[in-house]
């Protein structure tokens, strides 16, 4: 397959070479360089190579309807905290895609999803290490704005992907014998209708699943392809909008804990439910999300610990925090835990988040307005109702003056650090005022100031950052986090960065705590290090 | 290797100006709609990708959204503000851009899967771009600090000559 693609891609260049219009290439190049050192304040250890380097080099070519593309990937040696199936340098993505009006055709490295990803989703986030592209094939197809087709089959990417040599797969959890097949069709009613102020659509998916059993398993009734599929359905209407999707995700089979049992394996059903409403309308917005999930964790592999083992997309719907000691103890949804003291399907919870603008010239509003925005979010065990996590939070930002900007946030956390096996959750109050003054049109100062406070734990934090922007090209900012409720650490970092065009290089130095580093909502746990960091974005 | 770098090479041979790719991204309604459409009526636009946990690029937005009155004396073009949230966040980043007032002088449109994202070779954002209205690529700049809008009009009055 690997040669084949490479054919297609070689002669699609060489025969748009010889055409009229050459079409035109655009790629992207992101290096993260890291240096690191022993830290016995913090506990960080600098590893056997004190290095790590983590790049991407993406490169596209589209001439007309056609376009061809590839990404190659290096962990020279991967940064640390990165799931340890990246490793070597490869090529990771090839594709070429003929996009028409009505349909595409795409083959090589794909991504997708269907629905909000409960079902499947095949995506890359760079932060977590994760990349689990479809190497296969794909088909869309619209029927004007009506119906949206698209059907795929291929092999999910894990670790170094399916391009890897005998060595990187010999070193390396590398490939899969995991493959998928799916369809998603959507059917958009107004539109056939030609309603004017209703969008109302129905859609559906299915989704099969290979992965190779033991024969245990078989024994015991198991079978190596799963079912699953989703039906949802969307509603807008002058701003009210509705949106409800059922999963039914297929078995997934578990090793099981009770070894007294008679059976080895225990065998679940994958479900979830997603409803969300709200309105949005001139400077408001307000949406509720409620779900439950149960046995909504679909590997690649079966029983692979790695965050990057995943098949689905099943995000913590909650605030998304930003500011550093907001984002000690991020919420990761109960996707089903078997362990051998607490067997738990899932999670039941919500969140409602309203987003208001006071405008100018009303009493609250002043002369420049005002916005506010808040968030509940709860979330629950379903084997014993056990609380998992809540967040309330609320920010005010204002616009002062021409010059002067502030945002003041508050947010309660209340956090299970036992996935809900007991009762007990920790609580803790975060203040931040982030206030932006500008003294020029292009020369600016931020300052944040930010307290945690906690009886649990490490009890109390604090924290300060400030950053001086010489727009467009220069930034520059340290910012330390201090623990004087315990351990009395400092965790401070500076850094600078320079833009230009689309170009960033940004060098930073720091000590920081172990934690979670979490992007659209999952997280990877990264351990405590200390060191220099340069990393280079740019694209073409 | 050697088969990589032959390709990477046959590619750079056949270098032009890069334009807009046709990707499908959903509207504030949740229609899917296509990337082209943005063109249709000629004029030159400004594509910002953002996303509600970014900072910068809700500054920058919102000093377009405060300058925009002024801007459009000067130069005839819009502005498509481009969600990169996937769907945990899809909802909330069009109440997001409600509550901000975006919904009445942007283009929203919202790309849950980073299609248009990788598509346009975005690995950061904020990342904004002007666009002519052929949809010539004619700026782009990544990162945001106060003050770097003001390029962005110098970058539409270029291309309205």
């Amino acid at each position: 397959m690997k040669n084949f693609l490479f054919a297609l891609l070689a002669a699609a260049c060489t025969l748009s070479a010889n055409a009229q219009d050459k079409g035109y290439i655009t790629g992207s190049l992101e290096s993260n360089d890291y240096i690191y050192q022993d830290d016995v304040k913090s506990g960080a250890l600098a590893g056997d190579d004190k290095f790590g380097s983590n790049s991407y080099l993406k490169l596209d070519y589209y001439q007309g309807k056609f376009s061809a593309g590839m990404q190659i990937e290096g962990y020279l040696p991967r940064a640390i905290g990165y799931p340890g199936e990246l490793s070597g340098i490869n090529l990771s993505n090839i594709y070429a895609t003929w996009t028409d009006d009505a349909f595409s055709v795409t083959a090589g490295t794909f991504y997708d999803q269907f629905g909000s990803g409960l079902l499947f989703r095949s995506w890359e986030e760079r932060a977590l290490g994760l990349n689990n592209a479809i190497v296969g094939a794909r088909v869309t197809y619209n029927y004007e704005d009506i119906v949206s087709f698209k059907a795929l089959w291929g092999l999910p990417r894990f670790g170094m992907g399916v391009f890897t040599n005998n060595t990187q797969r010999e070193n390396t959890v590398t490939n899969t014998e995991t493959q998928v097949r799916g369809a998603d069709l959507s059917f958009a009613i107004s539109n056939l209708a030609h309603w004017s102020n209703v969008f109302l659509s129905v859609e559906g998916s299915v989704l099969s699943r290979y992965e190779p059993i033991s024969n245990d398993l078989v024994d015991e009734g198991g079978k190596p392809t799963t079912f699953g599929y989703s039906a949802r359905a969307n509603f807008e209407s002058n701003g009210f909008f509705a949106k409800a999707e059922y999963v039914s995700a297929g078995k997934k089979y578990f090793q099981n804990p009770d070894y007294t049992s008679d059976k080895l394996f225990l065998q679940k059903n994958g479900n979830a439910q997603l409803v969300e409403f709200g309105y949005n309308g001139k400077g408001l917005g307000v949406t509720v999300t409620g779900r439950r999930l149960e046995w909504m964790n679909s590997q690649i592999i079966s029983g692979n610990v790695s965050t990057s083992n995943l098949m689905n997309y099943v995000p913590a719907m909650c605030t998304q925090y930003t500011y550093m000691l907001t984002t000690f103890h991020p919420y990761s949804p109960q996707t089903g835990l078997v362990l051998p003291s607490f067997i738990n399907s899932g999670e039941v919870g919500g969140q409602i988040d309203a987003f208001y603008n006071f405008r100018r010239g009303t009493a609250l509003g002043g002369k420049r307005g005002l916005k506010v925005h808040a968030n509940f979010s709860t979330y629950y065990a379903i084997a014993n109702d056990n609380l998992l996590f809540r967040d309330f939070s609320f920010d005010v930002e204002k616009q002062w003056t021409k010059k002067f900007k502030s945002i003041l946030l508050y947010s309660l956390q209340q956090y299970n650090d036992s996935y809900g096996a007991e009762a007990d959750y920790m609580t803790q109050n975060i203040v931040v005022a982030d206030l932006l003054y500008k003294w020029t049109p292009t020369f600016s100062t931020k300052l944040e100031l930010q307290y945690l406070q906690t009886k649990q734990d490490k009890r109390d934090w604090m924290a300060a950052l400030l950053e001086v922007n010489f727009a467009p090209h220069w930034s520059i900012y340290a910012s330390d986090m201090f623990n004087h409720g315990a351990t009395k650490v400092h965790y401070y970092n500076a850094g600078v960065s320079y833009n230009k065009s689309r170009t960033r290089v940004a060098i930073a130095y720091g000590r920081y705590k172990s934690g979670f580093i979490c992007s659209g909502g999952v997280c990877r746990t990264i351990p405590a290090y200390t060191g220099a960091s340069v990393t280079i974005t740019t694209s073409f | 290797m050697k088969k990589i770098l032959l390709a990477i090479a046959l590619m750079v041979s056949t270098v032009a100006f890069a334009q807009v790719p046709s990707v499908t991204v959903e509207n504030a309604k949740g229609e899917t709609v296509s990337t082209k459409s943005l063109l249709e009526d000629g004029k030159p636009v400004i594509v910002s990708f953002w996303s509600t946990t970014c900072k910068p690029c809700i500054m920058e937005l919102d000093a377009i959204y405060d300058a925009l009155p002024d801007w459009l004396e000067e130069a005839d073009f819009k502005v498509a503000a481009v969600a990169t949230d996937d769907s945990r966040m899809l909802a909330k980043a069009k109440s997001f851009a409600a509550g901000r007032g975006w919904s009445e002088d942007f283009v929203l449109l919202f790309d849950k899967n980073k299609d248009f994202m990788r598509a346009m070779n975005v690995s950061l954002v904020p990342h904004v771009f002007v666009l002519d209205g052929a949809g010539k690529i004619v700026y782009s700049h990544t990162s945001y600090s106060p003050g770097s809008e003001l390029e962005l009009l110098e970058a539409i009055k270029k291309c309205s000559k």
